[in-house]
């Protein structure tokens, strides 16, 4: 039996003495423009999976709204995903308008200039009239892109400082081969709301707020008697990512009858099939860099990959947050809950509708603590958060935050650069 | 409301069809749960929770891609607990506790088409 007392990573455990954190980093349009710049254009950004575009042809549309980027990502009919930005050559019309589909060409819709799936300049109408026009070298705008473990990253530098592997920084060889793949269905909540977008990723790097904040909604099923603060066990660190193991009440069962039907037609994606676990047939449970405690209670791992993602793999699927700013105080969430498979009958989509919406309201109690706080924050009374020893995942971000907008973090080899200010 | 009624084992729903009946997606029901008054989400939670294998076992019984308008109707009202069931099982009061009112999300199914 694993004695969790051992295993609650705590600040000092870390290294990291940042308990007191300008608030100015949460209020400042200044910092908003910083950020752009020093960290969206510079790290690598997950968009995506490889599911989303498995076929030759398949594209989806990417909306990036911290870059004010429109995307297409495309399976070129030789097999490879590229992404463009989504403006054509001849006066910028953004032209591709559907959120996804199957197409082997993209026509403008303004003047009909055709695009291949690479991206390739194929055709202009009356192309005599455009002396100075190089098909060839009119394609689609690139934008770099690599995938790991069928995940889709992007980097908006003209040359990425580092590729994706370097960016991951370990967290990668960590997780290598977690059957994220067998997930391939998802549902999406996007919500857009008044609040610095660093206050929902610190939300999603600390469990002590679950069992208040979420009271009602996770406690019961979520916090541990033995660890009612619900400290990450065993914190991984990687660069600016990490990853903490989070326990679970197995012995929870819900008494309420929607729910516990529900938990009939279709367990959701949090619940553990103990059957399956028993059989070693429960997914991320079986892979060596997940739950390496091997705690029998085991929940999640809470994966963060810098700057906006949290992912949290789950017995039946897995959860993703991504945390876009939009200005210094409003932000957009994107929530996906990933599955095995879509609905196979009215009983499982009623009981998919059920756990989205209570997935949600988890969400949506933690974006309205995060638009309280936003107020709180810029009411101006206070100079500084104060993140506590259990709350060490808050001060390394911070801590890499400040790197990146010095001109480091991506350098894993090289010091940190000197904290901004 | 059109003159289409649910099927008739089950019009003891009918007190409910004007609320949820007419409701689309599972936006437009988190809007209707934070509009309603506890007490009726309550007596919509205590009429059908209890009786939702009936409901499905009926369903089980039809094309989900080709329901007819009575079934789509019910199915409709059925998914209305989807959320009224958060409001009562879960937090006691229709609306999240600090949360805008009204409050609204994007909510999407990649690939599947609910109802």
């Amino acid at each position: 039996m694993v004695d969790i007392n051992e295993h609650m990573t705590k600040a000092q455990d870390m290294g990291l003495s940042n308990g007191q954190v300008p608030v100015e980093y949460y209020t400042s349009p200044e910092y908003f423009q910083r950020e752009q710049e020093m960290i969206f254009r510079r790290a690598w950004l997950m968009v995506g999976r490889v599911e989303e575009v498995a076929n030759p042809g398949d594209f989806v549309l990417r909306d990036m709204p911290t870059l004010e980027a429109s995307v297409i990502i495309s399976h070129g009919k030789d097999g490879q995903i590229r992404a463009f930005h989504n403006a054509c050559s001849h006066r910028g019309v953004a032209l591709v308008c559907k959120e996804r589909g199957n197409a082997l060409t993209f026509r403008c819709p303004y003047h009909a200039w055709v695009y291949r799936a690479d991206g390739s300049l194929s055709a202009i109408p009356s192309e005599k009239d455009f002396p100075q026009v190089d098909k060839e070298e009119n394609g689609l705008a690139p934008i770099h892109l690599d995938t790991w473990n069928g995940f889709i990253f992007l980097n908006f530098a003209d040359e990425p400082e580092v590729t994706l592997r370097e960016f991951l920084a370990g967290l990668d060889v960590m997780l290598d081969g977690a059957p994220f793949d067998q997930f391939p269905f998802y549902a999406e909540v996007t919500d857009e709301i008044d609040c610095n977008w660093k206050n929902l990723v610190n939300a999603f790097n600390e469990g002590y707020h679950v069992a208040i904040l979420h009271n009602k909604t996770l406690r019961p099923a979520v916090v541990p008697k033995e660890n009612p603060h619900l400290n990450y066990l065993d914190i991984k660190h990687f660069g600016p990512h990490s990853a903490g193991t989070v326990q679970r009440n197995f012995d929870y069962a819900p008494d309420a009858p929607t729910l516990t039907w529900v938990y009939q037609q279709m367990l959701p994606t949090s619940a553990p099939d103990k059957e399956a676990i028993k059989e070693g047939r429960a997914g991320f449970y079986e892979h060596p860099g997940i739950n390496r405690l091997k705690i029998e209670n085991f929940g999640t791992e809470t994966i963060t990959i810098f700057p906006n993602i949290s992912i949290q793999p789950l017995a039946n699927g897995y959860l993703f947050y991504q945390f876009w700013p939009l200005s210094h105080n409003r932000m957009r969430t994107e929530v996906r809950i990933y599955g095995r498979h879509a609905p196979k009958n009215l009983r499982e989509e009623f009981a998919m509708a059920n756990t989205l919406a209570a997935t949600r309201d988890v969400v949506v109690e933690d974006m309205a603590m995060s638009r309280l706080q936003q107020i709180g924050l810029q009411s101006g009374g206070k100079k500084f958060q104060n993140f506590g020893e259990n709350e060490p995942l808050l001060r390394l971000f911070t801590r890499d935050y400040e790197a990146y907008l010095a001109g480091g973090g991506l350098q894993p080899d090289t010091p940190q650069a000197e904290a901004a200010e | 409301m059109t003159d289409v009624s649910l099927p008739e084992k089950f019009a003891f729903l009918e007190p409910f069809v004007d609320a949820w009946g007419g409701l689309h997606t599972q936006d437009d029901r988190y809007r209707k749960r934070q509009e309603l008054d506890q007490s009726e989400l309550e007596s919509f939670h205590a009429a059908l929770a209890p009786r939702l294998e009936e409901v499905f076992a009926y369903l089980d019984g039809f094309d989900p891609a080709a329901l007819p308008e009575s079934e789509a109707l019910l199915l409709r009202v059925v998914l209305g607990l989807t959320e009224a069931s958060q409001a009562v099982e879960i937090f006691g009061q229709p609306r999240v506790p600090y949360a805008p009112f009204p409050h609204s999300v994007k909510m999407e199914w990649v690939g599947y088409d609910p109802h």
